[in-house]
């Protein structure tokens, strides 16, 4: 057993704090709301700053301009990054789509794409949900018709983070019928200029917008845009659920310790600190943000070491989540009569990001895969319990 | 970062397991649960013989030289088995009181007879109900209860006021002026009131300074912890066992989402509950600051360990209510564990001070 990092981990990490002395955040301008996650706003010109420190691209390999870094440096990054507040949104994803392009990807994806990605400039949203495919993912209706060199992509997807502002789509759609449910599905990576896209935003509860819905309108997008083998996207966006989970909530426990220490300073202000009850809130929490970190840290090192997943990942996210909404609620009850109020209000404390993170944790447990999904996925992959018989 | 044993630590657990499942079957730990003396010699030799009760001696002391890590993997693997006896009091918490002590003699007296499994030593260490006070003439007087195992106990190391301040104080069970009265409590553990009426003590029963009663209490709080990490863990595999056999209306009960996400919500109180323990006992064995860490998995495990014993119960239904049944054992056990060392309460302090919450 260790639970320390290695020399190198720790020489990384102090570059990185170093950086963020260099590069104050106030400094970043921002382009799309925070959701809560602890991977903070969106923010193109921070997204560059981190490429042009080569740290987007640094696990990949040399090959593709990568320095081959242990994966252990992307969550020394990710910990420095979330306990500071800084705004990489985009970051998980960019990771996790250029691995599937170095992976599997086409000549045309490697060349085009990913230097792009290396540089911060490209970023990606998930065009996965649709109106009438939540949870049951493979009812989604949008095809992608071949023709000739093309493929021809029509349908409506919702739920897209920062797709208004993101550079391509990850456009998962059907390609062919075939008797197996999960068969003939493939993936596109479409630009957002494509003709024919029409991107709307959603308002969403906290008055800001993070959603967009998408129409695909006979939007025709070269055939070597598709990631990954035809009819096989299914399988694929299966083994990436497991790695997904983990890289788009890593950051969560990091992000939440974060939020505690400003509560902690808050409620040492105005002296809420002394009330037992409070402390001994605070300290749960601690103690769970704690758990959940190492729970995390648990699943990285399976990943690491290429040991089967099972469960692990599906936990941590459920924990993570709700372990994010218990704070939010705690952090709403030290701050009393001033915990609603919004960030433009002069008086919000904190500059109102409890009162935000209150809203925006509420769809920490429907997206990407809802708390009772993930239990089930636990329950079924990971205990072996028998599966509910399907209806329908 | 490593979360794996070491491959010593594993063959420990893994011989810790064989030989648990075979010397202490649910059979007879529900027999020790019931019988008054409730402590089992033979298995107590047996244990001593695998070098269990010497692992936190050194070897110059008859010891096997083991680390407080190596301790913590094999008392998860007890309470994994539910199995009974004073081992966390004797070889954990009096052991490392003795060891940090600077009364050489004590030490030769002690520590290579409990390594060998022929003595037993029980603890008295916290302060609640403790009214012991050594007065002017060096006589010993007062009270303390929930002394785990005091009747097969040759010593005790128990807190006592010496001068207005806590001090360790080692008391031979067979002086005059000892007396050991049963406290029957609902679970397996075999607790006592010791009282002392004008107690003797000669040169070398007072332990020295107070450090080593912090030192212990903080690795008893840990072993406690891998107490109830690996009784949940039993109580896990147990439910997850009963949910994909019991049939009803046709089919498991594991088959519905109801049981399903409450087998999850089971996983996850002992994964996060290990994950803790281990982070903790690695820093412990390590001598870097550990107190913190030792408060969060002790006040955490306690919550979560004892949600998942009466989650269990939910899951068995009515054969989980039967004495036979090994489920209420395991949760007892849990139960006794997170009161000793500590509450959660007092955990959850220590644990508010270190995050800066100012008292």
């Amino acid at each position: 057993m260790d639970f320390g990092f290695s020399p190198a981990e720790h020489v990384f990490a102090d570059y990185v704090r170093a950086f963020l002395v260099e590069r104050p955040l106030d400094s970043f301008a921002l382009d799309g709301m925070d959701a809560g996650y602890g991977s903070g706003a969106h923010s193109r010109a921070f997204m560059k700053a981190l490429g042009e420190r080569g740290w987007i691209s640094m696990c990949w390999p040399a090959a593709f301009g990568g320095w081959a870094k242990p994966m252990f440096f992307k969550l020394v990054l990710f910990e420095e990054l979330a306990l500071a507040g800084a705004p990489f949104g985009p970051l998980a994803g960019s990771w996790q789509t250029a691995d599937a392009i170095i992976e599997y990807g086409t000549e045309r994806l490697r060349r085009e794409v990913l230097p792009a990605v290396a540089r911060g400039e490209a970023t990606f949203w998930q065009g996965y949900s649709e109106p009438d495919a939540g949870s049951d993912l493979l009812a989604l209706k949008t095809e992608a018709r071949r023709d000739g060199d093309h493929y021809v992509i029509r349908g409506h997807k919702i739920w897209s983070s920062h797709a208004g502002i993101a550079t391509h789509g990850l456009v998962f759609t059907r390609t062919s019928r075939e008797a197996r449910r999960s068969r003939g599905f493939s993936m596109f990576v479409v630009p957002n200029n494509t003709p024919g896209m029409d991107i709307r935003p959603i308002r969403s509860l906290t008055g800001g917008v993070y959603h967009y819905e998408v129409f695909l309108d006979d939007v025709r997008v070269p055939a070597d845009l598709m990631l990954g083998p035809e009819g096989e996207g299914f399988q694929a966006l299966l083994n990436g659920l497991d790695s997904d989970r983990f890289w788009g909530r890593f950051y969560k426990a990091p992000a939440l310790e974060r939020v505690l220490r400003r509560l902690v300073d808050h409620a040492n202000t105005t002296g809420a600190s002394k009330d037992v009850g409070l402390r001994r809130r605070f300290a749960a929490m601690a103690a769970e943000i704690a758990a959940l970190r190492l729970l995390f840290y648990r699943a990285a090192c399976l990943l690491r070491d290429g040991a089967p997943i099972s469960y692990e990942t599906a936990v941590a996210k459920v924990y993570a989540d709700e372990t994010g909404q218990k704070l939010a609620r705690l952090g709403m009850d030290v701050l009393g009569p001033w915990a609603p109020l919004r960030a433009d209000a002069p008086d919000a404390p904190l500059g109102g990001d409890i009162s935000h993170a209150y809203l925006t944790s509420l769809g920490h447990t429907i997206a990407g895969g809802t708390a009772e999904i993930l239990r089930t996925t636990v329950a079924v992959r990971g205990l072996g319990l028998p599966a509910e018989p399907r209806t329908a | 970062m490593d979360f794996r044993p070491s491959s010593a630590q594993q063959l420990l657990v893994s011989t810790a397991r064989e030989f648990l499942k075979k010397h202490c079957p649910p059979e007879r730990r529900q027999q020790l649960a019931l019988d008054a003396r409730g402590f089992d010699d033979a298995l107590w030799r047996r244990m001593a013989e695998l070098g269990w009760q010497g692992l936190l001696i050194p070897g110059d002391f008859g010891g096997s030289d083991g680390s407080l890590l190596d301790v913590i993997l094999l008392v998860e693997e007890m309470g994994r088995a539910g199995a009974p006896g004073p081992f966390v009091p004797s070889a954990v918490m009096a052991t490392l009181t003795l060891w940090m002590s600077p009364e050489i003699e004590q030490k030769k007296r002690w520590l290579p007879a409990m390594a060998a499994g022929e003595r037993v030593m029980g603890v008295a260490l916290a302060q609640d109900g403790n009214t012991l006070a050594v007065d002017a003439h060096g006589r010993l007087h007062g009270r303390v209860p929930f002394v785990e195992a005091a009747h097969v106990a040759d010593a005790l190391i128990v807190a006592a006021r010496v001068d207005g301040a806590w001090r360790p104080v080692v008391l031979p069970t067979d002086r005059r002026g000892v007396t050991c009265r049963p406290q029957a409590t609902i679970g397996p553990e075999k607790l006592f009131e010791v009282g002392c009426e004008d107690v003797e003590l000669v040169v070398g029963d007072v332990l020295g300074p107070d450090d080593a009663r912090g030192e212990a209490l903080q690795a008893g709080a840990l072993a406690r912890t891998a107490e109830m990490v690996g009784a949940a863990q039993k109580i896990l595999e147990l439910a997850i066992e009963h949910a994909k056999t019991r049939v009803q209306g046709g089919r498991p009960i594991g088959g519905h989402q109801a049981i399903q996400h409450a087998c999850a919500d089971l996983v996850r109180d002992v994964d996060a509950s290990r994950g803790l323990l281990y982070a903790a006992a690695w820093k412990a064995s390590e001598n870097l600051p550990a107190a913190v860490n030792i408060a969060m998995a002790k006040a955490y495990a306690s919550e979560a360990c004892l949600t998942v014993a009466r989650r269990a119960h939910q899951i068995f239904g009515a054969i989980g209510y039967c004495e036979e049944h090994p489920l209420h054992l395991l949760h007892k056990r849990i139960l006794a564990a997170s009161l000793d060392c500590g509450s959660v309460a007092e955990h959850q302090e220590a644990i508010a001070y270190a995050i800066g919450l100012h008292p």
